[in-house]
Protein backbone atom coordinates (compact mmCIF):
# COMPACT_ATOMS: atom_id res chain seq x y z
CA UNK A 1 0.00 0.00 0.00
CA UNK A 2 3.01 2.30 1.18
CA UNK A 3 4.05 1.60 -2.53
CA UNK A 4 1.21 3.12 -4.33
CA UNK A 5 1.17 6.16 -2.25
CA UNK A 6 4.78 6.73 -2.42
CA UNK A 7 4.48 6.31 -5.85
CA UNK A 8 1.29 8.98 -6.75
CA UNK A 9 3.26 11.41 -7.23
CA UNK A 10 5.07 10.38 -10.49
CA UNK A 11 2.47 8.43 -12.00
CA UNK A 12 0.38 11.58 -11.43
CA UNK A 13 2.90 12.87 -13.25
CA UNK A 14 2.67 10.28 -15.98
CA UNK A 15 -1.15 11.21 -15.98
CA UNK A 16 -0.33 14.54 -17.12
CA UNK A 17 1.21 13.53 -20.25
CA UNK A 18 -1.23 10.89 -20.70
CA UNK A 19 -3.97 13.69 -20.44
CA UNK A 20 -1.68 15.95 -22.78
CA UNK A 21 -1.84 12.96 -25.26
CA UNK A 22 -5.59 12.06 -25.27
CA UNK A 23 -6.91 15.51 -25.31
CA UNK A 24 -4.98 16.94 -28.46
CA UNK A 25 -5.77 13.39 -29.72
CA UNK A 26 -9.15 13.56 -29.18
CA UNK A 27 -9.21 17.60 -30.54
CA UNK A 28 -7.49 16.38 -33.96
CA UNK A 29 -9.09 13.20 -34.04
CA UNK A 30 -12.82 14.91 -34.02
CA UNK A 31 -11.91 17.33 -36.86
CA UNK A 32 -10.15 14.64 -38.77
CA UNK A 33 -13.20 12.35 -37.97
CA UNK A 34 -15.71 15.12 -39.27
CA UNK A 35 -13.84 16.18 -42.22
CA UNK A 36 -13.70 12.40 -43.41
CA UNK A 37 -17.02 11.12 -41.82
CA UNK A 38 -18.17 13.94 -44.18
CA UNK A 39 -15.99 12.76 -46.82
CA UNK A 40 -17.57 9.12 -46.53
CA UNK A 41 -21.08 10.24 -47.46
CA UNK A 42 -20.17 12.66 -50.63
CA UNK A 43 -20.87 12.16 -53.75
CA UNK A 44 -17.65 12.81 -55.26
CA UNK A 45 -15.73 9.96 -55.88
CA UNK A 46 -12.44 12.15 -55.44
CA UNK A 47 -13.59 12.83 -51.79
CA UNK A 48 -15.45 9.53 -51.10
CA UNK A 49 -13.33 6.86 -52.41
CA UNK A 50 -9.75 8.28 -49.97
CA UNK A 51 -12.37 8.81 -47.15
CA UNK A 52 -13.17 5.36 -47.39
CA UNK A 53 -9.53 4.21 -47.90
CA UNK A 54 -8.43 6.03 -44.97
CA UNK A 55 -11.17 4.75 -42.68
CA UNK A 56 -10.86 1.02 -43.67
CA UNK A 57 -7.06 0.89 -43.93
CA UNK A 58 -6.99 2.61 -40.45
CA UNK A 59 -9.45 0.02 -38.62
CA UNK A 60 -7.78 -2.80 -40.21
CA UNK A 61 -4.69 -2.47 -38.77
CA UNK A 62 -3.15 -2.11 -35.13
CA UNK A 63 -2.94 0.97 -33.65
CA UNK A 64 0.43 -0.51 -32.06
CA UNK A 65 1.91 -1.05 -35.87
CA UNK A 66 0.37 2.67 -36.66
CA UNK A 67 3.03 3.83 -34.15
CA UNK A 68 5.66 2.02 -35.12
CA UNK A 69 5.21 2.75 -38.85
CA UNK A 70 4.81 6.58 -37.71
CA UNK A 71 7.86 7.01 -35.58
CA UNK A 72 9.93 4.03 -36.30
CA UNK A 73 9.20 4.06 -40.24
CA UNK A 74 8.55 6.96 -41.49
CA UNK A 75 12.24 8.43 -40.83
CA UNK A 76 13.00 6.59 -43.52
CA UNK A 77 11.14 8.94 -45.63
CA UNK A 78 12.26 12.10 -44.36
CA UNK A 79 9.38 12.66 -41.74
CA UNK A 80 11.19 12.53 -38.67
CA UNK A 81 8.78 13.24 -35.59
CA UNK A 82 9.37 13.54 -32.03
CA UNK A 83 7.76 11.03 -29.63
CA UNK A 84 5.57 13.33 -28.58
CA UNK A 85 4.13 14.59 -31.79
CA UNK A 86 4.59 10.91 -32.96
CA UNK A 87 2.39 9.59 -30.65
CA UNK A 88 -0.48 12.50 -31.31
CA UNK A 89 0.27 12.15 -34.87
CA UNK A 90 -0.52 8.70 -34.16
CA UNK A 91 -3.82 8.41 -32.16
CA UNK A 92 -5.17 11.44 -33.81
CA UNK A 93 -5.38 9.70 -37.56
CA UNK A 94 -6.42 6.57 -35.42
CA UNK A 95 -9.22 8.15 -33.65
CA UNK A 96 -9.95 9.70 -36.75
CA UNK A 97 -11.34 7.16 -38.61
CA UNK A 98 -13.50 5.64 -35.78
CA UNK A 99 -14.81 9.11 -35.63
CA UNK A 100 -15.33 9.42 -38.79
CA UNK A 101 -17.51 6.49 -38.81
CA UNK A 102 -19.08 7.91 -35.70
CA UNK A 103 -20.00 10.98 -37.74
CA UNK A 104 -20.95 8.97 -40.53
CA UNK A 105 -23.56 7.25 -38.44
CA UNK A 106 -24.70 10.72 -37.27
CA UNK A 107 -25.79 12.81 -40.48
CA UNK A 108 -27.22 10.00 -41.46
CA UNK A 109 -29.17 9.63 -38.84
CA UNK A 110 -30.46 13.92 -39.60
CA UNK A 111 -33.99 12.95 -41.29
CA UNK A 112 -34.14 14.84 -45.42
CA UNK A 113 -36.51 16.99 -44.45
CA UNK A 114 -33.84 19.07 -42.33
CA UNK A 115 -31.66 19.14 -45.40
CA UNK A 116 -34.49 20.28 -48.00
CA UNK A 117 -36.28 22.70 -45.69
CA UNK A 118 -32.21 24.44 -45.35
CA UNK A 119 -31.73 23.99 -48.55
CA UNK A 120 -35.72 25.77 -50.07
CA UNK A 121 -34.46 28.18 -47.40
CA UNK A 122 -31.47 29.67 -49.77
CA UNK A 123 -29.18 27.88 -47.85
CA UNK A 124 -25.74 26.62 -49.52
CA UNK A 125 -24.86 22.73 -48.93
CA UNK A 126 -22.11 23.93 -46.67
CA UNK A 127 -24.48 26.25 -44.86
CA UNK A 128 -26.80 23.43 -44.50
CA UNK A 129 -23.96 21.00 -43.20
CA UNK A 130 -23.18 23.97 -40.52
CA UNK A 131 -25.57 25.22 -39.13
CA UNK A 132 -28.57 22.43 -39.58
CA UNK A 133 -26.84 19.27 -39.93
CA UNK A 134 -23.77 18.97 -37.91
CA UNK A 135 -25.56 20.47 -34.35
CA UNK A 136 -28.08 17.69 -34.68
CA UNK A 137 -25.86 15.05 -36.02
CA UNK A 138 -23.24 15.89 -32.72
CA UNK A 139 -25.95 16.02 -30.29
CA UNK A 140 -27.22 11.91 -31.56
CA UNK A 141 -23.37 11.07 -31.27
CA UNK A 142 -22.18 12.73 -28.37
CA UNK A 143 -22.62 9.12 -26.11
CA UNK A 144 -20.61 7.37 -28.97
CA UNK A 145 -18.01 9.98 -29.18
CA UNK A 146 -17.86 9.32 -25.79
CA UNK A 147 -17.01 6.20 -26.16
CA UNK A 148 -14.22 6.75 -28.25
CA UNK A 149 -12.19 9.14 -26.11
CA UNK A 150 -12.75 6.45 -23.26
CA UNK A 151 -10.93 4.13 -25.73
CA UNK A 152 -8.95 6.49 -26.76
CA UNK A 153 -7.12 7.61 -23.01
CA UNK A 154 -6.63 3.72 -22.58
CA UNK A 155 -5.04 3.21 -26.02
CA UNK A 156 -3.26 5.85 -25.33
CA UNK A 157 -0.97 3.86 -22.90
CA UNK A 158 0.27 1.79 -26.06
CA UNK A 159 2.70 5.59 -26.60
CA UNK A 160 4.82 4.38 -24.01
CA UNK A 161 6.31 2.10 -26.62
CA UNK A 162 8.27 5.24 -28.28
CA UNK A 163 9.58 6.18 -24.43
CA UNK A 164 6.71 8.92 -23.99
CA UNK A 165 6.91 8.87 -20.02
CA UNK A 166 3.12 9.13 -19.78
CA UNK A 167 0.64 6.52 -16.81
CA UNK A 168 2.02 3.03 -17.73
CA UNK A 169 5.16 3.94 -18.86
CA UNK A 170 6.00 5.72 -15.63
CA UNK A 171 4.39 3.10 -13.92
CA UNK A 172 7.21 0.54 -15.93
CA UNK A 173 9.90 2.72 -14.32
CA UNK A 174 8.86 2.57 -11.27
CA UNK A 175 8.61 -1.24 -11.08
CA UNK A 176 12.13 -1.42 -12.68
CA UNK A 177 13.09 0.33 -9.19
CA UNK A 178 11.09 -1.36 -6.56
CA UNK A 179 9.91 -5.19 -8.49
CA UNK A 180 6.66 -4.28 -6.79
CA UNK A 181 5.07 -4.98 -10.07
CA UNK A 182 1.20 -5.97 -8.85
CA UNK A 183 1.17 -2.73 -6.40
CA UNK A 184 2.21 -0.29 -9.21
CA UNK A 185 0.25 -1.91 -11.78
CA UNK A 186 -2.61 -1.44 -9.55
CA UNK A 187 -1.95 1.78 -8.95
CA UNK A 188 -1.50 2.83 -12.55
CA UNK A 189 -5.26 1.03 -12.95
CA UNK A 190 -6.86 2.88 -10.45
CA UNK A 191 -5.31 6.48 -12.47
CA UNK A 192 -6.64 5.48 -15.65
CA UNK A 193 -10.38 3.99 -14.41
CA UNK A 194 -10.18 7.83 -12.28
CA UNK A 195 -9.60 9.68 -15.52
CA UNK A 196 -12.16 7.69 -17.54
CA UNK A 197 -14.54 7.97 -15.23
CA UNK A 198 -14.49 11.46 -14.57
CA UNK A 199 -14.76 11.70 -18.59
CA UNK A 200 -17.58 9.58 -18.70
CA UNK A 201 -19.19 11.86 -15.95
CA UNK A 202 -18.08 14.62 -18.05
CA UNK A 203 -19.91 13.47 -21.18
CA UNK A 204 -23.38 12.66 -19.15
CA UNK A 205 -23.34 15.99 -18.26
CA UNK A 206 -22.76 17.68 -21.50
CA UNK A 207 -25.53 14.91 -22.52
CA UNK A 208 -27.86 16.60 -20.02
CA UNK A 209 -26.68 20.39 -21.12
CA UNK A 210 -27.97 19.81 -24.69
CA UNK A 211 -31.23 18.01 -24.47
CA UNK A 212 -33.83 20.08 -25.68
CA UNK A 213 -36.36 20.13 -22.72
CA UNK B 1 -50.57 40.02 -65.28
CA UNK B 2 -47.33 38.77 -65.72
CA UNK B 3 -46.17 34.99 -66.22
CA UNK B 4 -43.85 34.07 -62.98
CA UNK B 5 -43.62 30.30 -63.25
CA UNK B 6 -43.80 28.35 -66.43
CA UNK B 7 -43.39 24.32 -67.14
CA UNK B 8 -42.65 22.91 -70.47
CA UNK B 9 -42.85 19.53 -71.33
CA UNK B 10 -41.15 18.34 -67.44
CA UNK B 11 -40.79 14.53 -67.30
CA UNK B 12 -39.38 13.07 -64.30
CA UNK B 13 -38.30 9.29 -63.68
CA UNK B 14 -37.41 7.45 -60.23
CA UNK B 15 -35.52 4.31 -61.76
CA UNK B 16 -37.57 3.03 -64.15
CA UNK B 17 -40.57 4.60 -62.72
CA UNK B 18 -41.86 7.56 -64.53
CA UNK B 19 -43.29 9.74 -62.47
CA UNK B 20 -44.25 12.91 -64.47
CA UNK B 21 -44.64 12.48 -68.66
CA UNK B 22 -44.87 16.05 -69.64
CA UNK B 23 -46.13 18.71 -67.18
CA UNK B 24 -46.75 22.05 -68.69
CA UNK B 25 -48.30 24.93 -67.10
CA UNK B 26 -48.14 28.53 -66.33
CA UNK B 27 -48.42 30.57 -63.03
CA UNK B 28 -49.37 34.66 -63.19
CA UNK B 29 -48.49 36.53 -60.01
CA UNK B 30 -50.75 36.63 -57.88
CA UNK B 31 -52.62 33.62 -58.68
CA UNK B 32 -53.62 30.61 -55.71
CA UNK B 33 -53.11 27.42 -57.91
CA UNK B 34 -54.54 24.43 -56.07
CA UNK B 35 -52.95 20.95 -57.31
CA UNK B 36 -55.23 17.77 -56.45
CA UNK B 37 -54.74 14.05 -56.97
CA UNK B 38 -54.29 10.65 -56.05
CA UNK B 39 -51.16 10.22 -54.20
CA UNK B 40 -48.39 8.73 -56.53
CA UNK B 41 -49.49 10.70 -58.86
CA UNK B 42 -46.98 13.13 -59.19
CA UNK B 43 -48.33 16.49 -57.47
CA UNK B 44 -45.62 16.67 -54.96
CA UNK B 45 -42.75 15.99 -57.28
CA UNK B 46 -44.07 18.55 -59.88
CA UNK B 47 -43.89 20.85 -56.93
CA UNK B 48 -40.50 19.77 -55.75
CA UNK B 49 -38.90 19.53 -59.80
CA UNK B 50 -39.60 23.58 -59.89
CA UNK B 51 -37.22 24.80 -56.59
CA UNK B 52 -35.07 21.99 -57.35
CA UNK B 53 -35.13 19.62 -54.67
CA UNK B 54 -35.55 17.14 -56.98
CA UNK B 55 -33.58 16.92 -60.54
CA UNK B 56 -35.92 16.30 -63.82
CA UNK B 57 -34.83 14.37 -66.82
CA UNK B 58 -36.77 16.55 -69.60
CA UNK B 59 -38.51 19.58 -69.92
CA UNK B 60 -38.11 23.18 -69.02
CA UNK B 61 -39.01 25.60 -65.60
CA UNK B 62 -38.86 28.79 -65.89
CA UNK B 63 -38.89 31.63 -63.30
CA UNK B 64 -39.83 34.49 -64.86
CA UNK B 65 -37.35 34.71 -67.63
CA UNK B 66 -34.71 32.38 -66.03
CA UNK B 67 -34.17 29.41 -67.34
CA UNK B 68 -33.56 27.63 -63.83
CA UNK B 69 -31.24 24.36 -64.64
CA UNK B 70 -28.98 26.49 -67.33
CA UNK B 71 -25.75 25.96 -65.29
CA UNK B 72 -24.58 29.99 -64.62
CA UNK B 73 -28.03 30.26 -62.37
CA UNK B 74 -27.53 29.87 -58.86
CA UNK B 75 -30.33 27.79 -57.66
CA UNK B 76 -29.79 28.96 -53.98
CA UNK B 77 -30.84 32.36 -54.88
CA UNK B 78 -33.92 31.58 -57.02
CA UNK B 79 -34.94 28.98 -53.65
CA UNK B 80 -34.98 31.70 -51.77
CA UNK B 81 -37.28 33.57 -54.21
CA UNK B 82 -39.80 30.53 -53.55
CA UNK B 83 -40.33 29.67 -49.85
CA UNK B 84 -41.55 25.84 -49.00
CA UNK B 85 -43.88 24.54 -46.54
CA UNK B 86 -43.74 20.92 -46.31
CA UNK B 87 -45.94 18.36 -44.96
CA UNK B 88 -43.68 17.12 -41.80
CA UNK B 89 -43.01 21.18 -40.94
CA UNK B 90 -39.07 20.03 -41.06
CA UNK B 91 -38.63 23.07 -38.28
CA UNK B 92 -35.07 22.84 -37.18
CA UNK B 93 -35.87 21.26 -33.82
CA UNK B 94 -32.22 22.33 -32.22
CA UNK B 95 -33.06 26.18 -32.96
CA UNK B 96 -35.90 28.22 -30.90
CA UNK B 97 -38.84 29.15 -32.74
CA UNK B 98 -37.33 32.38 -33.46
CA UNK B 99 -34.02 31.30 -34.31
CA UNK B 100 -35.79 28.94 -36.84
CA UNK B 101 -36.93 32.56 -38.49
CA UNK B 102 -34.07 34.00 -38.19
CA UNK B 103 -30.98 31.87 -39.63
CA UNK B 104 -31.78 32.38 -43.45
CA UNK B 105 -32.08 35.88 -43.16
CA UNK B 106 -28.91 36.19 -41.30
CA UNK B 107 -26.72 33.56 -42.52
CA UNK B 108 -27.75 33.61 -46.30
CA UNK B 109 -29.18 36.81 -46.77
CA UNK B 110 -26.57 38.43 -43.83
CA UNK B 111 -29.05 41.16 -42.71
CA UNK B 112 -29.14 42.96 -39.94
CA UNK B 113 -29.82 41.26 -36.76
CA UNK B 114 -32.09 43.71 -35.06
CA UNK B 115 -33.93 44.28 -38.49
CA UNK B 116 -34.46 40.80 -38.87
CA UNK B 117 -35.37 40.46 -34.90
CA UNK B 118 -38.04 43.12 -35.82
CA UNK B 119 -39.45 41.35 -38.80
CA UNK B 120 -39.72 37.53 -36.95
CA UNK B 121 -41.64 39.39 -33.93
CA UNK B 122 -43.89 40.90 -36.37
CA UNK B 123 -44.55 37.61 -37.89
CA UNK B 124 -45.10 36.22 -35.44
CA UNK B 125 -47.46 38.20 -33.91
CA UNK B 126 -49.55 37.66 -37.02
CA UNK B 127 -49.76 34.07 -36.52
CA UNK B 128 -50.51 34.30 -32.35
CA UNK B 129 -47.60 32.96 -31.33
CA UNK B 130 -45.60 35.96 -29.75
CA UNK B 131 -44.91 34.13 -26.72
CA UNK B 132 -43.40 30.70 -28.21
CA UNK B 133 -40.58 33.07 -29.68
CA UNK B 134 -37.86 31.09 -27.20
CA UNK B 135 -39.71 27.87 -27.05
CA UNK B 136 -38.71 24.89 -29.22
CA UNK B 137 -40.44 23.38 -32.21
CA UNK B 138 -40.73 20.04 -29.77
CA UNK B 139 -42.86 21.85 -27.51
CA UNK B 140 -45.33 23.55 -30.14
CA UNK B 141 -48.60 21.50 -31.91
CA UNK B 142 -48.38 20.40 -35.03
CA UNK B 143 -50.45 23.42 -36.38
CA UNK B 144 -48.10 25.57 -33.96
CA UNK B 145 -45.60 23.99 -35.81
CA UNK B 146 -46.87 24.57 -39.44
CA UNK B 147 -47.63 28.17 -38.90
CA UNK B 148 -44.33 28.86 -38.00
CA UNK B 149 -42.71 27.02 -40.90
CA UNK B 150 -45.10 28.82 -43.08
CA UNK B 151 -43.66 32.63 -41.01
CA UNK B 152 -39.91 30.55 -41.73
CA UNK B 153 -40.61 30.72 -45.42
CA UNK B 154 -41.94 34.28 -45.69
CA UNK B 155 -38.84 35.60 -43.63
CA UNK B 156 -36.92 35.66 -47.03
CA UNK B 157 -39.45 37.50 -48.80
CA UNK B 158 -40.68 34.89 -51.40
CA UNK B 159 -42.39 35.57 -54.35
CA UNK B 160 -44.01 32.57 -54.33
CA UNK B 161 -44.91 29.66 -52.29
CA UNK B 162 -45.66 26.42 -52.32
CA UNK B 163 -47.47 24.25 -49.97
CA UNK B 164 -46.63 20.93 -50.55
CA UNK B 165 -50.00 18.70 -48.32
CA UNK B 166 -49.15 21.43 -45.32
CA UNK B 167 -51.98 19.89 -44.03
CA UNK B 168 -51.97 16.49 -44.50
CA UNK B 169 -49.96 15.08 -41.18
CA UNK B 170 -51.96 17.41 -38.63
CA UNK B 171 -54.63 16.21 -36.23
CA UNK B 172 -57.69 17.56 -37.45
CA UNK B 173 -58.67 19.74 -35.56
CA UNK B 174 -55.61 22.17 -36.26
CA UNK B 175 -55.88 22.01 -40.08
CA UNK B 176 -58.09 24.87 -39.58
CA UNK B 177 -55.51 27.31 -37.71
CA UNK B 178 -53.04 26.22 -40.84
CA UNK B 179 -55.52 26.94 -43.40
CA UNK B 180 -56.62 30.34 -42.11
CA UNK B 181 -53.09 31.46 -42.62
CA UNK B 182 -52.80 30.15 -45.52
CA UNK B 183 -56.25 31.84 -46.85
CA UNK B 184 -54.72 34.68 -45.20
CA UNK B 185 -51.90 35.19 -47.21
CA UNK B 186 -54.04 33.96 -50.15
CA UNK B 187 -55.93 37.44 -49.97
CA UNK B 188 -53.16 39.74 -49.50
CA UNK B 189 -52.36 38.40 -53.12
CA UNK B 190 -49.49 35.65 -52.55
CA UNK B 191 -48.80 33.73 -55.58
CA UNK B 192 -49.19 30.21 -54.30
CA UNK B 193 -49.47 26.54 -55.69
CA UNK B 194 -51.14 24.70 -53.14
CA UNK B 195 -50.85 20.61 -53.43
CA UNK B 196 -53.50 19.40 -50.80
CA UNK B 197 -56.90 17.56 -50.40
CA UNK B 198 -58.94 20.60 -48.79
CA UNK B 199 -61.17 20.95 -51.01
CA UNK B 200 -62.87 24.08 -49.06
CA UNK B 201 -59.37 25.86 -49.31
CA UNK B 202 -59.72 25.47 -52.98
CA UNK B 203 -63.31 26.89 -53.28
CA UNK B 204 -62.94 29.22 -50.84
CA UNK B 205 -59.32 30.83 -52.34
CA UNK B 206 -58.27 28.96 -55.16
CA UNK B 207 -57.95 31.06 -58.54
CA UNK B 208 -57.48 27.77 -60.61
CA UNK B 209 -57.31 24.56 -59.56
CA UNK B 210 -55.22 21.54 -62.11
CA UNK B 211 -55.98 17.82 -61.28
CA UNK B 212 -52.54 15.98 -61.65
CA UNK B 213 -52.73 11.54 -62.43
CA UNK B 214 -50.29 9.25 -63.60
CA UNK B 215 -47.59 11.99 -64.34
CA UNK B 216 -50.29 13.96 -66.17
CA UNK B 217 -52.20 17.31 -65.63
CA UNK B 218 -56.13 15.67 -66.51
CA UNK B 219 -57.92 18.85 -65.87
CA UNK B 220 -57.19 22.54 -65.68
CA UNK B 221 -60.07 25.15 -64.60
CA UNK B 222 -61.38 27.34 -62.51
CA UNK B 223 -62.59 26.17 -58.67
CA UNK B 224 -66.20 26.62 -59.86
CA UNK B 225 -65.90 24.64 -63.41
CA UNK B 226 -63.55 22.09 -62.18
CA UNK B 227 -66.45 21.32 -59.28
CA UNK B 228 -69.66 21.94 -61.58
CA UNK B 229 -68.83 20.81 -64.89
CA UNK B 230 -65.41 18.82 -64.75
CA UNK B 231 -64.67 17.88 -68.17
CA UNK B 232 -62.42 14.21 -67.73
CA UNK B 233 -64.15 11.05 -66.51
CA UNK B 234 -60.87 10.72 -64.13
CA UNK B 235 -62.18 14.66 -62.64
CA UNK B 236 -65.45 13.10 -61.99
CA UNK B 237 -63.90 9.80 -60.65
CA UNK B 238 -62.10 11.48 -58.46
CA UNK B 239 -64.73 14.15 -56.65
CA UNK B 240 -67.16 11.72 -56.09
CA UNK B 241 -64.67 9.84 -53.94
CA UNK B 242 -63.17 12.56 -52.22
CA UNK B 243 -66.38 14.61 -51.86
Amino acid sequence: MSDIILSMPFLLQGAVITLQVTVLSAVFGTIIGTIFGMGRLSKAPFLRIPSSIYIEFVRGTPLLVQIYIIYFGLPSIGIDFPPFTAAVVALSINAGAYTAEIVRAGIQSISRGQTEAARSLGMTVWQTMRYIILPQAFRNILPALGNEFIALTKESSLVSVIGIAELTRQGQYIISRTFKSFEIYGGVAIVYFAITFTLAQLVNWVEKKVTIK
Amino acid sequence: MSTIISIRNLHKRFGHLEVLKGIDLELQKGEVMVVIGPSGGGKSTMLRCINHLEKYEKGEIYFKDVLLHEKRVNMNEYRMKMGMVFQQFNLFPHRTVIDNLMLSPLKVKKMDPAEVKEKALNLLKRIGLSEKASAYPINLSGGQQQRVAISRALMMDPELMLFDEPTSALDPELVGEVLEVMKQLAREGMTMIVVTHEMGFAREVGHRMILIDDGLIVEEATPTDFFQNPKSERTKEFLRKVL
